[in-house]
């Protein structure tokens, strides 16, 4: 009967408003709740009878788009990136000091030149001196704190990996529990829309750490990898895990090797067992996880070789002479005689020839490194790219160095003998095929007043700065955090002007700070290409001063840029918020008009029974 | 489940906002610290250029710091020089007089100017310039001259000028003031003149004859022997024989001797005898009174000043052996003597003891030396005449005085081909003028430097001002905006109840 139909069709549909209304406030009451999607109600109509449809609720809707959602994950791990790179460079720069003022490398490195001058100028007063020394000190002590300023941020980058780790394993086990939940759960589900959500945001948690690939399974799974495919978690969660180190210092680097790294490694557990060396896969290359690796192994690992190269480049400049060979010839065969006594680890010996059939001039460098397990070395041992490097030890005595020059420079028909003495001698072989050019030793000086311009006024602790290369690396790494000024120099600043006790050098006798302040000012050096300057085989080749102010400029431009990416990204990340949000968020206009067209429903719904019933009343009173 | 916070959802308006106080506040700091950021990478893409100008910048001043010194330094030589040049210039004035009366002490008056002089020049010579002895070449710690006490009176182990010079008069003159000659006749009618070998007393330098009937034999052999034979006829009188010899000064004095027929002869003559037997004789005699009387006089004078040439020598020479009068040969006297010149004597240029870079690639030499050709050569004659003493009881003291005199007075201006004054002082001046132009350009660079850093990292005032200008008005705009749009919800116009 259509009146009682009518009825029903009523209540129906005051049930349908109130679900309604209690959506329309929960909406509203989760307008400010992260991660929640704006819900409409799924109502659908029955047909039943002839006329007239009666209505129910099938569930609700989430208004997604998820298109926008994805690409919103994406950029969140992009933006998470760019935000922390940019902040730990902008934390980096403020390491470097304000330009031109107190606390740079810039001044420090002026001041101690110009005391240098000074000492010139008043050489010999003890005012003059003991400036030097103080500005050498300060000098030392300003590359110590950039250092520390470097290893603190990698430090706070290894931390932070850690945290990170713990944050992505909590978000991957969400995941994981939620998928389990809403397998078989039908995706109209209310609950199942509550549990979405949270999935939703604990992804977008997820892509704030690293780059996350989603893909939709059937049944209202999701299976998450990462960017570059390694599977994190589908009805399964693979286990991240980092073993953190406390702190980290300039010696501290990666290696593929694990006995041989000396950073956390972050590995990921598959649900089958099975393990994967995340850094070594490149696994995460983005998000917070990925910016922090990228600081801690690339970005600042090589500010440090920049400061490192600072140091190295100081040291050896003021302490190490080159000293030329003595021509020799015994017909048919001639070439030099090389004094090897002085040569320490590190130091170098250098052989130029000419090959005559081709007529090219080769130079070979000759690198004491006693620590066979160092060796062989590679052809880019030297910042040289011209050279042919061998590195051999020389611990075994004269007889033991020429064996080893014959036998990793046989194929060059140079013929090397022991002279007293611990000389070398280089010869050609006499067939006129090619002709030794030149030969030198390149010595550090050990002693202050050494009879030679040249000074070791900065030292490694209290060992002599050599760049000598042993397993564990070469001594220029991690330099800058240790590089000091000569104890002994620091007893007697005297040896900045006396470079011979007998005959003493007069006090009017400029010749060493003069030297010192030359090649300071106008030597010209080779950088190491892990400085970001310059290649393997096209070095860098600058001043002091030009190298400072070459890597200050790259540190500067890459801090800038990293600000301008972080904006871009920013601005691209807010605007796809606002997109998403534009479709998923509570709009409470909408939810306020709604409201009044579910009372005015309401109302219409109750006016209707209310008519059909006082119909059904009219009906009974009939009097038959 | 961790627990998330309340999410109030990004908004690119908020965004903006938030943009536009951060760039507010950058503008605020850079007016007032007046630079463009606190960073490197806030000084945008030029900063390198402002870093290495700055290092120029560095470099120049230290530059300017050191011209400065070097001036001052020179300035200081230079004062000294000039007052060299004056005392000299006294000294020279009064020897020009030629007074030769002797005072109590047994010195001129000239003699007592230039010792107040050589007193006053030692003082000078150890001059100091912010504490380094400008005269001493490199050894700028040292005393550059002994003083005068320690010069002309010796030390208790070392001898002093006056010493010195007492010991080579002795040595010139020899035994009885013969100057180290012997006179023979190796025939009746000849006179022989031999030196005896040693580097001391009257040299033979020639012997020029007038009388009738002689013959010369010029000095000869070694050691030298000169003679003239009278033959067999007398000179007629009124013809004359001259000897020259030379003085242990480099000077040349002659002994003129005129035959007469008077006798006694008067000084400066022989007489003729009976025969030239006979006449040979008195002119022995005749040179032997005149070889004692040129040995008190001139050669005194010229011993004095050959003996403070030893003494000023470096090293040192001495008279070697004893006795004194018969001694041969100079010898290295630096153990017993004392050193006048206490500075550094190293090889290379007394310029080249004081270097100073006064640009990336040009250095100037400034140093001097106080044993340099000029000062020592008017220190020497100087110290000679405050040194030589002469007892106003001796007969020959007025002729010593005026033979003293008058060499000084000769050897006092620059000789040709010597050092001069004016030659340290021109070296001096070419420092200063190189200094100058040095300055001059760095002037330029650094200004041009400066205007690079400035425009690198300095900001324009007006043009941060009008930038926080519009942003203000642009923030107002989207506060008011945001303000607005917060008052447009459905909530305010429902009704309620």
């Amino acid at each position: 009967m259509s009146l009682s139909q009518a009825i029903n069709n009523s209540v129906a549909g005051l049930r349908v408003t109130q679900a309604g209304l209690a959506l329309v406030a929960g909406n509203v009451a989760n307008a400010n709740t992260p991660g929640y999607v704006s819900k409409t109600l799924n109502q659908v109509q029955i047909v039943n009878g002839e006329a007239g449809a009666s209505v129910r609720t099938e569930g609700v809707n989430r208004q997604l788009d998820q298109y926008i959602q994805k690409q919103l994950w994406a950029e969140t791990s992009g933006s998470s990136y760019a935000t922390r790179i940019s902040s730990i460079l902008g934390e980096l720069q403020s390491g470097y000091g304000t330009p031109g003022g107190n606390g740079t490398l810039e001044t420090a490195f002026s001041n101690f030149t110009s005391a240098l001058q000074a000492l010139s100028t008043s050489s010999g007063t003890p005012t003059a001196q003991s400036s030097a020394l103080s500005t050498a000190q300060s000098l030392a002590l300003q590359l110590n704190a950039t250092t520390q300023t470097i290893q603190s941020l990698r430090s706070s980058a290894e931390q932070d990996i850690n945290n990170s780790v713990n944050a992505a394993n909590a978000a991957l086990k969400q995941i994981q529990d939620l998928n389990t939940q809403l397998q078989g759960m039908q995706s109209v589900d209310p609950s199942a829309a509550g549990l979405q959500d949270q999935r939703d945001l604990a992804i977008s948690q997820l892509s704030q750490l690293m780059d996350v690939r989603v893909i939709s399974d059937s049944g209202n799974s999701i299976s998450i990898y990462t960017g570059s495919g390694i599977p994190l978690v589908g009805t399964q969660a693979s286990q991240l895990s980092f073993t953190s180190q406390i702190s980290l210092n300039a010696n501290s680097l990666w290696n593929a090797d694990p006995t041989k790294s000396g950073v956390g490694a972050l590995t990921i557990t598959f649900p089958s067992g099975a393990k994967e060396d995340v850094v070594a896969a490149k696994g995460i290359t983005s998000g917070q996880i990925g910016a922090d690796l990228n600081l801690r192994d690339n970005v600042l690992v090589q500010a440090q070789a920049q400061v490192d190269q600072m140091a190295a480049t100081l040291a050896s400049a003021l302490s190490d002479s080159t000293t030329n060979g003595t021509a020799v010839s015994s017909p048919p065969q001639a070439g030099f005689d090389l004094d090897l006594t002085n040569v320490l680890p590190g130091n170098t010996v250098n052989i130029t020839y000419t090959d005559k059939a081709t007529n090219t001039q080769h130079q070979i460098t000759i690198v004491r490194v006693d620590d066979p397990a160092a060796l062989p070395l590679s052809n880019n041992a030297t910042t040289n790219p011209n050279d042919r490097v061998v590195g051999i030890n020389f611990t075994g005595g004269m007889a033991s160095i020429v064996s080893k020059l014959s036998t990793a420079l046989g194929n060059t028909n140079l013929q090397f003998s022991a002279q007293p003495g611990s000389v070398l001698r280089v010869l050609d072989n006499g067939s006129g095929a090619q002709t030794v050019n030149a030969g030198s030793v390149t010595t550090t000086a050990s002693v202050l007043a050494n009879g030679n311009a040249s000074l070791p006024v900065f030292t490694d602790g209290v060992s002599l700065y050599t760049g000598a290369i042993t397993s564990a690396g070469s001594q220029q790494t991690g330099f800058a955090g240790r590089i000091t000024v000569n104890p002994a120099l620091v007893t007697d600043p005297t040896k900045f002007n006396v470079y011979n006790t007998s005959p003493l050098t007069l006090p009017g006798d400029t010749t060493r700070s003069d030297y010192l302040f030359t090649q300071l000012t106008t030597g010209s050096f080779y950088v190491s290409p892990g400085t970001g300057l310059g290649s393997t085989t096209t070095p860098f080749k600058s001043t002091i001063t030009n190298y400072m102010q070459q890597f200050l400029s790259l540190q500067g431009n890459a801090s800038a840029n990293a600000k301008q990416l972080k904006d871009g990204q920013d601005v691209v990340l807010s605007t796809l918020q606002q997109k998403f949000d534009s479709t998923s968020a509570v709009n409470i206009d909408t939810e306020m008009s709604n409201l009044i067209a579910l009372q005015n429903t309401y109302a219409a719904n109750a006016h209707v029974m209310a008519a059909a019933q006082s119909m059904m009343q009219t009906l009974m009173q009939i009097q038959l | 489940m961790a627990i998330n916070n309340i999410g109030f959802g990004p908004s690119v308006l908020g965004q903006s906002v938030l943009n536009v106080k951060n760039q507010l506040t950058d503008l605020q700091t850079q007016l007032s610290s007046g630079k463009k950021s606190s960073t490197y990478a806030g000084m945008g893409p030029s900063e390198g250029f402002a870093v290495a100008a700055r290092a120029q910048l560095q470099n120049i001043s230290a530059f300017t710091d050191t011209i400065t010194n070097v001036n001052t330094t020179i300035g200081v030589e230079n004062t000294a020089l000039q007052a060299l040049v004056d005392g000299g210039q006294t000294v020279h004035d009064a020897l020009v007089l030629n007074a030769t009366t002797l005072n109590s002490s047994g010195q001129t008056n000239a003699q007592q100017i230039a010792a107040a002089q050589l007193g006053s020049m030692l003082g000078i010579l150890n001059t100091q310039s912010g504490g380094r002895y400008v005269f001493s070449g490199s050894a700028t710690d040292t005393p550059s001259v002994a003083s005068m006490d320690d010069i002309l009176n010796g030390t208790v182990t070392q001898a002093g000028l006056k010493q010195v010079i007492s010991e080579r008069q002795t040595a010139d003159l020899g035994t009885g003031s013969m100057a180290r000659l012997t006179l023979s006749a190796p025939n009746p009618t000849s006179v022989a003149l031999t030196e005896d070998g040693s580097v001391f007393g009257l040299k033979l330098n020639s012997i020029t004859s007038s009388l009738t009937g002689s013959t010369v034999v010029q000095p000869a052999g070694a050691p030298p022997v000169e003679s003239i034979d009278l033959g067999a006829v007398n000179p007629n009188p009124g013809e004359d024989v001259t000897f020259t010899f030379n003085l242990p000064d480099g000077t040349t004095e002659s002994i003129k001797l005129t035959a007469t027929n008077t006798a006694p002869p008067p000084t400066g003559s022989f007489t003729i005898g009976a025969n030239t037997n006979v006449t040979a004789t008195n002119l022995t005699n005749a040179l032997t009174t005149a070889i004692q009387n040129l040995s008190n006089t001139s050669l005194v004078a010229a011993s004095a000043i050959a003996a403070t040439n030893n003494f000023f020598s470096e090293p040192p020479q001495r008279v070697s052996g004893t006795p004194l009068a018969t001694a041969m040969t100079l010898t290295n006297g630096a153990a017993n003597t004392v050193a006048w010149y206490t500075g550094d004597a190293g090889p290379g240029s007394a310029r080249g003891t004081a270097v100073a870079r006064i640009d990336q690639s040009i250095i100037v030499k400034y140093g001097a030396r106080a044993n340099e050709q000029a000062i020592r050569s008017q220190l020497q004659s100087i110290a000679v005449l405050a040194a030589v003493q002469t007892s106003p009881a001796n007969p020959n003291a007025t002729a010593q005085i005026s033979a003293l005199m008058s060499r000084v007075t000769q050897n006092m201006p620059t000789q040709p081909g010597q050092q001069s004054f004016q030659d340290i002082q021109s070296d001096l001046a070419n420092a200063q003028s190189t200094m100058k132009a040095a300055t001059e350009r760095q002037k330029q660079a650094q200004s041009m430097l400066q205007g690079v850093v400035d425009s690198t990292e300095s900001i324009t005032s007006d043009e941060v001002i009008s930038r926080i200008l519009a942003l203000q008005t642009s923030l107002q705009a989207s506060y008011q905006t945001t303000s607005m749009l917060s008052q447009l919800s459905l909530v305010k116009f429902l009704p309620v109840g």
